[in-house]
């Protein structure tokens, strides 16, 4: 830290917090608030003489409120930079500090909050994590015995710069136990409050155990688990050492801890899985691997940055295995636990690879993006004549869009990633995505309906996913009927429910839209857009006479060829048990209802050759 | 038994996961925390739910559907709001003993039986039944007569049917009045005199739910006050008998507790609600009568309160000692 406050070319901004983002990668433009510390860090050189001074003692959160600090101080020993801050909650406003201050006057009791723009061409997110709450677990006592202590609370007690300079004691009685329980998995692998599993507990519970037992020979530790994870280079070297070391593994996951009233002890009880039987360990002290979870405000960061985030919390790299650096929008990086529970040479080199990353925008006087992207038709677009609309802009997942009533929507071409979600919902055709125009979409429909088109099942698929899955049914040699016919797009977003409809039309005998499963979508928000769509398309569909049998939806991942292979052989046999005239029937009987609803692309002249072969929407009402 | 690959059904963990309550079955990570809470385990050492679900998830069929075990979870769920995996197991014991029905194979009991002569088909014992296994039907012997039958299928022998049954129809293996009374009677405890039959010191009689004893070590605390308290443990705190609670206060006793388990930590769903209702409603009866209320108490013991038992028990022995004037009851 002392490195990085040093180097010419880092800015560090303590205390402040983003407040709004605009921009696009290469040209963020940041809104800063740094809230007032009522010191003058010019001024400040850290000598703590006003901390001295100051007769306020309130809990220190630094160290989990075990010590006290006083209403100024710094957040800890090391803190970088060394300014201290007036704490107005607590202050009462006595003015020592300012008197021992002296000649530096570095006090300043009317600072305001400062709000600051910078212009920056990369962000990276590293936010890290915040630690679970174990009092919500009631069986394991935390809270309410206070030899119950968390690991963050143990590493503080244990520290030799903590508040008991390295001294280990009970909470309850100020004496040095003899023995320590860990329980491992608290708050994590447990569907009732993180199913995931916090990945390092399982390391630092044995350093902290071998730690300790360096320090305290004689003392007794016993670590409850339910599986030991060690996977990473000279981890399990590290758990046999512990184990050497004389600490006593068991594996079983305690369902109770209860305290002795008259000595504060506690009592685990667990099921040890090598004996097969219920054991009770009397221990002086008791502490949680508690899991790690995102932090409290990752949310209101997700918004201010449009980073996506995954189902468990933490923010969302644009792809796991290829870019899991990169956040879905472009320009903005995730280093460290604040994607996900990550321990130090993991959060390390995922920090040297987001600034790699950033260098890699930052050394360059140009970006290329993908040409896929989205455009307006200015004479199109309803809200240039004043009308309300706004649709596309709802639809984009990267707040891409902007829409002003009076003015056609504008799209900030360097933000679009080319999902086609807007270019699909947009009810008037005023939107078309490069390389995937209604036009090319069409004709591909109308070509591969072209010959018996009631024997075919017309697939839709999402370029990241269901084409993946497809290719992998391949690759993988699953036998399929040879009756599919796939068309990618970017995103099941822009699969328009009227491709649908004009495959319908075109006489198709089925209809496979598929795309990724929700917490997969590469487009953060773009499943969504489709899936809501879809499931719409059903009933009208069904209105329209025809049978919702022939239509299914399916998320297929890239990994899932066998599903994708599955999936195609249940409607193939749907289809065969289907006497084709009657799918003939049906389309037909739709035929006037789909033409009215694809009345504007009849009239495109874009769309003309492509729908010359078929009646014009009058004749088939008539 | 030993799992032999060749031995085992590939098909019976979804035969169990397709059934109401069974589709967690395999989600288990075999963490052991329901094997360590379970109440069963105290009496039934053999129990381990956590072994029964990973027998039949490697498809050990013979070896789950014929053991016993999957008949002793009494569908407390003392373990499903601590599984990690919101398993809920009593429901996947369920679906085993289904299974095991399907199969043939019979629930090993003990179950109540009924004089059928005695009953009077008035369906009390169907309504307090946790467990829908007792009600009236058509008698064999008299088709126009509803007498109460037994379904096996259900039954997990709490006793608490054969407490409410006005006739005295219903009677259970080792929990019938006559060996509960002759559990307070052992040693001839009773004639030793307590305060109301002008002893020097009071005489308490516990009847404790033996579910709400967690160990061995709080039963001996509870034995440390020798003859002064009996300790009488049944099934559950709803098997108590108010009569039995007045035949004890008549004979002498000072003051009678009752101890159930929390609401939610019944072993028989809501016994201790049977139990707990039983005794405030001869609280009121007492108070009308002119006795002193507070002889009869019903105290609720937490799973996690290891030193609850001998707590309630100093303490309904020092209400009993501060009481004024002792007044027999007599039950005319």
């Amino acid at each position: 830290m002392v490195d990085a406050a040093r180097h010419p070319n880092i800015t560090i901004l303590a205390n402040t917090e983003v407040e709004h983002v605009d921009g696009f990668i290469g040209n963020f433009s940041v809104n800063l608030i740094t809230k007032p510390r009522y010191v003058i860090a010019d001024r400040c050189n850290g000598c703590g003489a006003c901390a001295k001074v100051c007769p306020i003692e309130v809990p220190n959160p630094f160290e989990l409120d075990i010590a006290p600090r006083k209403a100024i101080d710094v957040p800890h020993g090391q803190a970088v930079p060394l300014i201290y801050a007036i704490d107005m909650d607590h202050c009462i406003h006595c003015y020592q500090c300012v008197t021992a201050c002296g000649k530096l006057d570095a006090i300043d009791f009317a600072q305001q909050p400062q709000e600051t723009n910078v212009e920056v061409g990369t962000i990276v997110v590293a936010t890290g994590f915040a630690s679970f709450d174990p009092s919500v677990i009631p069986e394991y006592g935390y809270g309410r015995y206070p030899n119950v202590i968390t690991a963050m609370e143990l590493e503080r007690l244990a520290n030799a710069a903590g508040p008991t300079v390295g001294r280990l004691v009970r909470p309850s009685d100020g004496q040095p136990p003899q023995s320590m329980a860990i329980i491992q998995c608290v708050g994590s692998r447990d569907k009732r409050y993180n199913e995931y599993c916090s990945g390092f507990c399982c390391m630092y519970a044995i350093k902290n155990a071998i730690l300790l037992k360096q320090m305290h020979h004689d003392m007794d530790i016993t670590i409850f688990y339910i599986d030991i994870r060690t996977p990473s280079k000279g981890y399990e070297e590290f758990y046999t050492r512990a184990r050497e070391a004389g600490i006593r593994f068991i594996q079983g996951r305690p369902s109770l801890v209860s305290e002795d009233p008259d000595t504060g002890n506690l009592i685990i009880e667990a099921e040890d899985q090598a004996l097969g039987s219920v054991v009770e360990v009397e221990t002086e002290m008791v502490c949680l691997s508690a899991a790690a979870i995102p932090q409290p405000d990752a949310e209101d960061l997700s918004a201010k940055l449009t980073l996506a985030r995954s189902p468990s919390g933490f923010f969302m790299e644009y792809h796991p295995k290829l870019r899991p650096v990169d956040a879905p929008t472009d320009g903005i990086y995730l280093a460290g636990a604040a994607q996900g529970p990550k321990d130090i040479p993991a959060s390390v080199a995922q920090g040297s690879a987001a600034a790699s990353r950033a260098a890699r925008v930052l050394s360059q006087d140009t970006w290329e993006i993908e040409p896929i992207v989205a455009e307006v038709d200015p004479t199109l677009c309803i809200s240039a004549q004043g009308k309300k609309c706004g649709i596309c802009a709802r639809a984009c997942p990267y707040g891409a869009i902007v829409v002003e009533q009076g003015q056609p929507a504008t799209i900030f071409t360097a933000k679009c990633h080319g999902c086609g979600g807007c270019a699909a919902e947009c009810p008037h055709n005023a939107i078309q995505q490069k390389h995937f125009t209604d036009a090319q979409i069409l004709a591909q429909i109308k070509t591969l309906l072209q010959d018996r088109p009631e024997e075919k099942i017309l697939a839709f698929m999402c370029n990241w996913c269901s084409y993946g899955g497809a290719d992998m049914a391949g690759i993988s040699h699953f036998s399929y009927p040879p009756t599919s016919r796939g068309i990618r797009v970017m995103c099941c977003a822009r699969t328009d429910e009227k491709f649908v409809l004009e495959a319908f039309r075109r006489g198709a005998g089925m209809v496979l839209v598929s795309g990724c499963h929700p917490q997969d979508c590469h487009y953060i928000t773009g499943q969504q857009v489709g899936a809501r769509r879809f499931e719409r398309l059903r009933t009208t569909l069904e209105r329209m006479g025809i049978d919702p049998a022939r239509y299914r939806v399916e998320w297929i991942s890239a990994a899932e060829g066998e599903k994708y292979a599955r999936v195609i052989t249940e409607m193939d046999a749907v289809l065969a048990n289907y006497d084709p005239a009657e799918i003939v029937r049906q389309n037909r009987q739709a035929a006037a209802q789909i033409a009215r609803r694809l009345k504007k692309w009849n009239e495109d002249p874009r769309l003309v050759p492509i729908f010359e072969d078929l009646p014009l929407a009058q004749e088939v009402l008539e | 038994m030993t799992p032999h690959p060749t031995q085992l059904d590939p098909h019976l963990a979804a035969r169990v996961m397709e059934r109401p309550g069974g589709q967690h079955l395999q989600t288990c990570m075999a963490c052991g925390t329901c094997a360590s809470v379970c109440l069963v385990r105290r009496f039934h050492p053999v129990f381990n739910p956590r072994r029964v679900l990973h027998q039949a998830s490697l498809g050990m069929r013979e070896a789950v559907l014929s053991s016993p075990e999957i008949w002793l979870c009494s569908a407390c769920d003392a373990c499903y709001p601590r599984c990690p995996q919101e398993i809920h197991i009593s429901e996947v014991m369920g679906a085993l003993r289904d299974l095991a029905i399907e199969e043939g194979y019979q629930a090993p009991g003990p179950f109540p039986t009924v004089d059928r002569v005695t009953c009077s088909g008035c369906a009390v014992c169907a309504r307090v039944c946790p467990y829908e296994a007792i009600g009236p039907a058509a008698d064999e012997d008299d088709p126009s007569r509803q007498t109460a039958h037994v379904d096996h299928t259900r039954c997990l022998h709490c006793g608490l049917c054969v407490a409410a049954c006005p006739s005295g129809a219903i009677s259970l293996e080792a929990v019938n009045d006559q060996e509960i009374l002759t559990r307070v009677t052992a040693e001839g405890w009773l004639e030793r005199q307590g305060l109301l039959a002008g002893g020097q010191e009071p005489r308490c009689l516990a009847f404790v739910c033996q579910w709400s004893i967690r160990s061995d070590a709080a039963w001996e605390r509870a034995q440390r006050f020798g003859d002064q308290v009996r300790v009488v443990p049944l099934p559950c705190s709803g098997r108590v008998d108010p009569a039995m609670v007045l035949w004890a206060l008549s004979r002498g006793v000072d003051a009678v507790l009752v101890v159930g388990c929390d609401d939610d930590e019944c072993h028989y769903q809501r016994g201790t609600y049977a139990g707990r209702s039983k005794i405030y409603l001869l609280r009121e009866m007492m108070a009308t009568m002119g006795y002193e209320q507070e002889r009869v108490h019903f105290a609720r013991q937490a799973s996690d309160d290891r030193y609850g038992l001998e707590r309630h028990i100093q303490e309904m022995l020092a209400t009993v000692t501060t009481l004024p004037t002792p007044v027999a009851v007599t039950i005319g």
